[in-house]
């Protein structure tokens, strides 16, 4: 039952990239991780929708509840919309002795987020523009303070750097 | 070998992501773009990372017959000046860092030439000095895309003997008698655990290398992988055979893309050259590599959270006993060992035990890479034999705070 709702709500390319995920993935270890990976970069909003979560319990036969376990555990794997461009601050030791903390605040200050003292989620802007996350290490300490945009690494990141990029992204503020 | 001795200059742009973060592409492309436009007879190439972060982008240049020379916090604008140099059969002083009249790659021995008076040998600097490369022996000097690369300097030779005296427990007795300890930080004795996995009898064994490394500031792991990925993979199946594995596992975070891409490549390479497959070097022993990409979870650096992302449960650890050897991945026979423990492996098999415990303290035999970041003068990566004091790395090799402030934490 929940499975027919589920496939009534995917497209039928959905579908078939899960499908053959799922099938590409089969009985190797790690397959779960994976197929949540390469659904998640597939989807044009860069997350796993209910829908999808639900129909690669089906498929891949393992209990949603697990899938669901899986999904909220990982922080790679997002269950809400992300923003167009994705931007994140490591705050690692070697970052955040760079400045890193300060930098984040003036990010989320720049795009009109909220400040969070937590840290922990990612936080997407009102227009869908751009998500705002952190990493507590990319492993590049030697660039720092760093931060990734749309999967490329910026180096010795300052404000005006940080500004720079804003630019170059169009935000309209 | 032709390769990298080859009669024609040859230069070396290092580019892992600390090169590329500090601008070593556009120094590539400049260089290609020279190179082509202007029709020189020089070879390029993208090599690894030497270690020396704070003084990337650093590129390698060498004339026939001469040393090798590393050039440092090269801008894509020195590129004609530097092709200048090499055309007129001298060496770009200003930018020289070092030179390396012969490199001892463990596994091959490479004599470079002697020359340029001037400039100081590698092991002169202040933040080489103390260095001893063995994990780190190849990074920066060879083409970790390029498994031709790897067998020049005596890659899979290890292997190649392993299979050929096809006497596993000796290798494991090697292990045992170099004193080898796990690189992950339990430091476990490597020739005992990989015994434990040797006996456990099954039908279905694992092994698997924990690339997650996670701690802020290291960042060993990703240069070892970026750098040298055959090493990794020699190491593996090496394992493999001796511990009656034929199904081998890398987890690597997601955080380091480009460790995956070049794992990736160099699999495939492996794959086509015959050292992993169905009937590695015709010995019938097969053995194979997986590559799994880590899901942003601290955590799943811990050996049984690796294991139960594996199995497609969120990463939560579990209690041992049973261990991993006993029961693994699936309830399966399963060793997990760290990339740079894995990266001594081929190194012990071809210059044996006592050469190995040569280095060292007495309670910890060989090397450790360790990362030297934050408010030091000298960043970047370092390998040391063990039991090297704490002031070494920061006032000798790291040259103390910048600007002759006082360090007041580690």
């Amino acid at each position: 039952m929940a499975a027919t709702t589920a496939q009534s709500a995917l497209s039928q390319e959905e579908q078939t990239f899960a499908d053959r995920t799922i099938v590409g993935h089969c009985g190797k270890p790690g397959a779960l991780l994976g197929i949540l990976q390469q659904i998640q970069e597939h989807h044009p909003h860069k997350y796993l929708t209910a829908e999808i979560l639900e129909y690669v319990a089906e498929k891949a036969d393992i209990p949603l509840a697990r899938i669901y376990s899986v999904a909220t555990f990982f922080a790679q794997f997002n269950l809400d919309p992300q923003g167009e461009h994705s931007i994140c601050i490591c705050r690692g030791t070697a970052c955040h002795t760079h400045g890193s903390r300060s930098l984040l605040q003036r990010l989320r200050h720049e795009l009109g987020l909220p400040d969070d003292d937590a840290e922990q989620t990612s936080v997407t802007t009102p227009d869908g523009r751009f998500s705002v996350r952190v990493v507590a290490c990319f492993g590049q300490c030697a660039l720092a303070p760093v931060m990734e945009v749309d999967h490329a690494i910026f180096g010795h990141v300052n404000e005006q750097t940080l500004e720079r990029e804003l630019q170059h992204l169009g935000r309209t503020k | 070998m032709a390769k990298l001795l080859s009669a024609r200059p040859r230069i070396g742009v290092g580019m892992g992501t600390c090169g590329a973060g500090n601008g070593a592409e556009g120094v590539y492309q400049s260089f290609a773009e020279l190179i082509d436009r202007q029709g020189r007879d020089v070879k390029l190439a993208s090599v690894g990372c030497f270690g020396f972060c704070a003084q990337e982008p650093l590129v390698n240049v060498r004339i026939p017959g001469r040393p090798l020379v590393i050039l440092r916090r090269v801008d894509a604008s020195d590129a004609q000046r530097i092709l200048d140099d090499i055309a007129a059969g001298r060496v770009t002083e200003d930018l020289a860092l070092c030179k390396i009249e012969e490199w001892d790659h463990l596994t091959a021995h490479v004599l470079y030439g002697s020359g340029y008076p001037k400039i100081p040998s590698w092991q002169e600097i202040p933040f080489f000095k103390p260095q001893k490369k063995i994990v780190l022996r190849n990074c920066g000097l060879i083409s970790p895309d390029d498994i031709e690369e790897y067998i020049a300097v005596g890659g899979y030779q290890s292997l190649y003997k392993v299979l050929i005296d096809a006497h596993p427990e000796m290798v494991i007795e090697q292990l045992k008698a170099s004193k080898l300890r796990g690189r992950g930080g339990a430091g476990f004795l490597t020739g005992l655990k990989w015994e434990f996995l040797r006996k456990a009898v099954s039908e279905r064994k694992f092994v698997i290398c924990n690339a997650d490394e996670g701690d802020p500031g290291a960042y060993m792991n990703r240069n070892e992988i970026e750098s040298d990925p055959h090493s990794l993979l020699e190491g593996m199946i090496i394992g493999g055979y001796v511990m009656g594995a034929s199904e081998g596992i890398i987890y690597v975070r997601a955080e380091y893309p480009l460790a995956v891409h070049r794992l990736n490549r160099a699999i495939e390479q492996a794959r086509q050259s015959g050292v992993l497959g169905d009937n590695i070097f015709g010995r019938g022993f097969k053995f194979d590599i997986h590559l799994v990409e880590g899901a942003g979870a601290f955590v799943c650096g811990e050996e049984t959270a690796l294991i139960a992302s594996l199995e497609d449960y969120a990463g939560r650890p579990r209690p041992r006993p049973p261990f991993p050897a006993q029961e693994g991945l699936w309830r399966q026979p399963t060793n997990i060992n760290n990339v740079e423990t894995w990266y001594n492996v081929a190194p012990i098999v071809s210059k044996g035990p006592a050469w190995f415990s040569e280095t060292g303290s007495a309670k910890s035999a060989g090397t450790k890479v360790f990362s030297l970041v934050g408010k030091i003068t000298n960043t970047g990566l370092v390998e040391v034999p063990m039991g090297t004091p704490l002031k070494t790395f920061i006032y000798d090799i790291g040259e103390g705070g910048p600007r002759g402030k006082h360090v007041k934490a580690v």
